[in-house]
């Protein structure tokens, strides 16, 4: 049992030596492999294969498009075109109802702030009429 | 029998230790667990504030305006309770807000630079003077969030922004050597055109295979070897679940921004040369005054440090400092020695210019 113990008291885990070996090589390959990353033939090699992969799918892509296009138009239901219309005039009202919004935020801030300012010289002025007949009444 | 145990006690812990790892890989975590409110939406925009701890006496009265990347979540910003940068700004104070750009739809493929720092930003920040009713603010833009934020502290500069801060910060692009998107996107390989044809958008899993590839060993193989490793250590599974639901949550950008992201910035550099226009408006980088704090993370590949310097000495406030950190793009908020390093620097720069 003591031989299987480390000096600090835990159990010899056998697969550290393994571990550190594996972490050791995979520390080397990751350097290697962000040199590799940024150079120009793995660039230029991404990029062809980005760009067969968008050649070899456009038609396929095009060809769904139009019979999607088609099917919708039968069954008389709006495309995506459609879609990405109302979505801008939408966005437009947002905007528009935002700015108004902003408009009557500070239109209340001017009809307050003299109400304010009025109560603040004079604290008596936020008195109803009545109150203050009430209170001459009783001075007399 | 006790044969029997023997040989049946590794396959119950192999059993155990696999159970522990596919559920760390298929379970999303509850994250942003902060209390909020949302106060603003334009679009798919969403303006949150979240609920003060602090009473109003002791906040600081200039709120702060968290404004992330377009193409992930912003809610690395509050992973989960105890480690969140949200949760410990409102901790310390802070009336703090929350633009999440939300995830953008075929519909708006066209939206640009151009619209989010002169119609959504301007708004936003209009919402949250009111709401909190003052007229200055600080601002922290994080990632494509800084180039956002910069832009709009460029032609906005009398909007009331006392403060920015800029995260990894990718706005110089002049030294193309250093930076490896800027070898991929070279006009030479990279067919933006026939990209944005066919999707629209750029879709979020190429961003992601994009920022994986640039450490593909790391990301790929040693990220899943740590977990397995600490398969038995419940607060490092924790940690690593909430990072993965975050890494694995992508978003697309739209296609208008992406390719003024390409083409104006990665290939032509066009916002450091004093050459970016938005609307026919110059960005010019001296018209911003506001206090800077630049944030650097010492091993970033996704934003190296080459690319956030150079700002410093092209603004033109008089307050500007430059904060280096160890750690990579997102460890360096998000990571275990964020809140020792990161954060408490932030809230100390932010603090004393925050009266």
């Amino acid at each position: 049992m003591s031989n299987e113990q480390a000096a600090n008291g835990k159990p010899a885990d056998p697969m550290e030596a393994f571990r550190d070996m594996r972490d050791n090589y995979l520390d080397a390959w990751a350097k290697a492999m962000v040199q590799t990353v940024n150079t120009d033939a793995y660039a230029r090699t991404s990029g062809t294969v980005l760009d067969t992969y968008l050649s070899a799918s456009s038609p396929f892509r095009e060809a769904v498009e139009k019979a999607m296009l088609r099917v919708l138009e039968q069954l008389s239901m709006p495309s995506r075109a459609d879609f990405v219309a109302l979505a801008d005039r939408v966005t437009n009202i947002e905007m528009h109802l935002d700015d108004m919004d902003a408009k009557l935020d500070r239109i209340e801030k001017l009809l307050t702030k003299p109400a304010t300012a009025a109560s603040n010289r004079n604290p008596r002025s936020t008195e109803t009429s009545r109150q203050k007949k009430q209170k001459a009444k009783g001075a007399k | 029998m006790p044969e029997a145990a023997v040989l049946t006690d590794p396959f119950t812990d192999m059993v155990g230790k696999l159970t522990t790892f596919n559920k760390a890989l298929t379970t999303k975590t509850p994250i942003a667990q902060t209390p909020k409110e949302l106060v603003w939406a334009l679009n798919k925009a969403k303006l949150y504030r979240y609920i003060p701890v602090v009473p109003k006496e002791k906040r600081h009265p200039v709120p702060l305006l968290l404004v992330f990347a377009l193409m992930s979540r912003p809610y690395i910003l509050d992973l989960r309770p105890g480690h969140s940068f949200v949760e410990y700004m409102v901790n310390s104070g802070y009336d703090l807000y929350l633009l999440d750009w939300g995830v953008p739809g075929p519909e708006d493929k066209n939206l640009k630079f151009d619209d989010y720092c002169l119609d959504y930003l301007p708004r936003a920040i209009r919402k949250m003077k009111s709401v909190s009713g003052v007229e200055e603010f600080s601002m922290l833009g994080w990632c494509i969030g800084a180039i956002l934020s910069t832009i709009y502290s460029c032609l906005r500069p009398d909007d009331g922004l006392r403060n920015l801060i800029l995260l990894t910060a990718p706005l110089d692009f002049s030294n193309k050597e250093n930076i490896t998107f800027a070898r991929w996107t070279d006009e030479r390989y990279f067919d933006i055109d026939k990209l944005l044809a066919a999707f629209g958008n750029m879709p979020g899993e190429m961003i992601d295979y994009g920022a994986r590839a640039l450490k593909p060993v790391e990301n790929y193989i040693v990220n899943y070897l740590k977990l397995w490793d600490n398969i038995e250590n419940p607060q490092v599974i924790e940690a690593w679940q909430a990072m993965n639901t975050w890494v694995t949550d992508n978003i697309p950008m739209t296609g208008g921004t992406f390719r003024q992201l390409i083409v104006d910035l990665y290939r032509n550099d066009r916002l450091m040369r004093g050459e970016m226009m938005i609307r026919g408006e110059r960005v010019d980088l001296s018209r911003l005054r506001a206090n800077l704090l630049t944030v650097i993370a010492e091993g970033d590949h996704i934003t190296p440090p080459c690319q956030s310097k150079a700002i410093l000495s092209k603004v033109g406030g008089k307050d500007k400092e430059l904060f280096n950190v160890p750690g990579g793009h997102i460890g360096i908020m998000a990571g275990s020695g964020a809140n020792k390093r990161t954060w408490p620097k932030i809230d100390s720069w932010l603090a004393g210019r925050s009266k």
